[in-house]
């Protein structure tokens, strides 16, 4: 399925494609400090292991370690 | 596997990315600005969608180890290292406080603490509202839609208070407000502050964790266990990042702007520190009980305080928060002033230094130090008392120790 993560259109084969699963699959850096947004709504901590990813869905995968100077 | 020891996980950390040059041990990262090697990387990265460095200010390599060890050893969901206790507290402060906000907290403070509330933040507008942590429905009534957190110490210092912080988180939960509870005294090794309902832990890692007063530190950990959307600050933060969303505004906001980093030297110091703290605490609060109870025995000594001796006023909650391990700080109280300076003036190895949880034993007299700067009448509020010691156990052979007290209490008067 086709989806965009972080702006970028990507195609990921894998059915029931968990939030906690994708993390993995993109080797998410530091996930414990990622917020996951999907169509621009945050996606609970808890729900990783069972919000599943469809396609066209846009992901956003954000970090909370500041600009620089 | 998991680890399930503190020591273990505190020397092993967690298992994550191969250090660029397979180094064992977390290098000294000493540079200020990071290299990118494209544009859109470093776009990417200011735009929070790319978990890179940038600027030491902001994240360090070698700093952001000591977080996530620390995070590991606390249960929390995120860690923010600071360049001192007093920046883990002021940064907290101004996270959570947005204009006419209040908080609820007690005169037995760290005498630092109590300035940074009363003579920094008061004439900022922010409300500071005193009540006693013994007592939940004081507390319970001095919360108002206004108050933006509950704060505290988990031990205070020198006070010795225990507070019952089930018993008041049961209140701060009911009313969505945040425990903030400042931790230095006991580190997550003797009190798991998730477990007991604290919201935030602060830590001046400058204690027990810098392995021996290396260094100067502080450190803020989210337990995730408050809601943030009620708070009116962070509300609209919560929107965006969630459960993140307090240390997001640290990081993005207050902690950036305020400069409040810790030097990447200072966090492999306080790294290595982390790895021997249990052994080192476990050796502390076994030295401060012996300590305690030669000197309860003593006929020039009036009063002793530690939480672990059975008659203290704190010990039952002591005991039943902590177990069986009470911390390395006590207090006694000479017959008056004069026969503190004649104790301390005749120590051979106990230093006289303002620290606390040192490697080294260390014996100070508040009431002519930390908290001068107070009136007499303040002072005694705050519950110090020109008779008062206070004695930091380090991790030296309890004879010697206990030797150089009889020694030093044979020239103070009675």
């Amino acid at each position: 399925m086709r989806v965009t993560i972080n702006g970028e259109v990507e195609t990921i084969d894998e059915a029931d494609l968990s939030i906690s699963r994708l993390l993995a699959i993109k080797q998410v850096e530091s996930p414990d400090m990622v917020s996951v947004q999907v169509n621009g709504k945050i996606i609970a901590r808890q729900a990783y292991d069972h919000q599943l990813v469809v396609a066209d869905d846009e992901i956003e995968f954000l970090y909370f370690m500041g600009g620089g100077a | 596997m998991t680890m399930k020891g503190f020591a273990t996980r505190a020397i092993h950390g967690a298992a994550g990315k191969r250090e660029a040059f397979g180094a064992l041990r977390m290098p000294v990262y000493d540079s200020v600005a990071f290299e990118h090697e494209t544009a859109a990387s470093i776009a990417q990265t200011f735009a929070g969608r790319k978990p890179a460095h940038v600027y030491s200010r902001i994240s360090n390599p070698t700093v952001q180890d000591f977080e996530q060890r620390l995070k590991l050893l606390s249960g929390g969901i995120a860690v923010l290292a600071l360049s001192s206790g007093m920046a883990a507290i002021s940064n907290t402060i101004m996270a959570l406080a947005g204009a006419g906000a209040n908080i609820v907290t007690t005169r037995n403070l760290f005498g630092n603490t109590f300035s940074l509330f009363e003579r920094t933040f008061k004439p900022w507008g922010l409300g500071v509202r005193y009540v006693s942590m013994e007592n939940p429905a004081e507390i319970d009534r001095a919360i108002d839609s206004a108050t933006c957190a509950v704060y505290l110490e988990s031990v205070t210092n020198p006070q010795l208070e225990v507070a019952d912080c089930a018993l008041i988180g049961e209140v701060t939960r009911q009313r969505h407000v945040p425990l903030v509870v400042d931790n230095t005294l006991m580190t997550p090794y003797l009190f798991d502050t998730k477990q007991a309902g604290i919201d935030i832990e602060l830590l001046s890692t400058t204690k027990y964790i810098s392995g021996g007063a290396t260094s100067v530190g502080g450190a803020i950990i989210d337990n995730g266990t408050f809601n943030w959307e009620w708070s009116a600050k962070l509300a609209s933060g919560a929107e965006k990042a969630g459960a993140l969303a307090f240390m997001a505004s640290l990081r993005q906001e207050v902690y950036r702007n305020t400069g409040a980093c810790l030097a990447p030297h200072h966090a492999y110091l306080q790294t290595l520190g982390l790895e021997t703290m249990s052994l080192r605490i476990d050796r502390s609060c076994d030295n401060a009980l012996r300590l305690a109870r030669f000197l309860a025995g003593h006929p020039k000594v009036r009063a002793v305080n530690y939480p672990g001796l059975e008659g203290a006023a704190s010990h039952p909650v002591a005991r039943r928060q902590f177990g069986a391990k009470f911390g390395g700080l006590l207090t006694i109280d000479l017959v008056d002033r004069e026969a503190c300076y004649e104790l301390m003036d005749n120590l051979r190895i106990i230093r006289l230094a303002t620290n606390l949880n040192d490697n080294k034993s260390l014996i100070l007299h508040p009431w002519t130090t930390i908290y001068a700067e107070y009136s007499p009448e303040e002072r005694l509020a705050m519950g110090v008392r020109p008779t008062m010691l206070r004695l930091s156990a380090g991790i030296e052979d309890h004879d010697d120790l206990i030797e150089d007290l009889q020694r030093g209490l044979g020239h103070s008067h009675d």
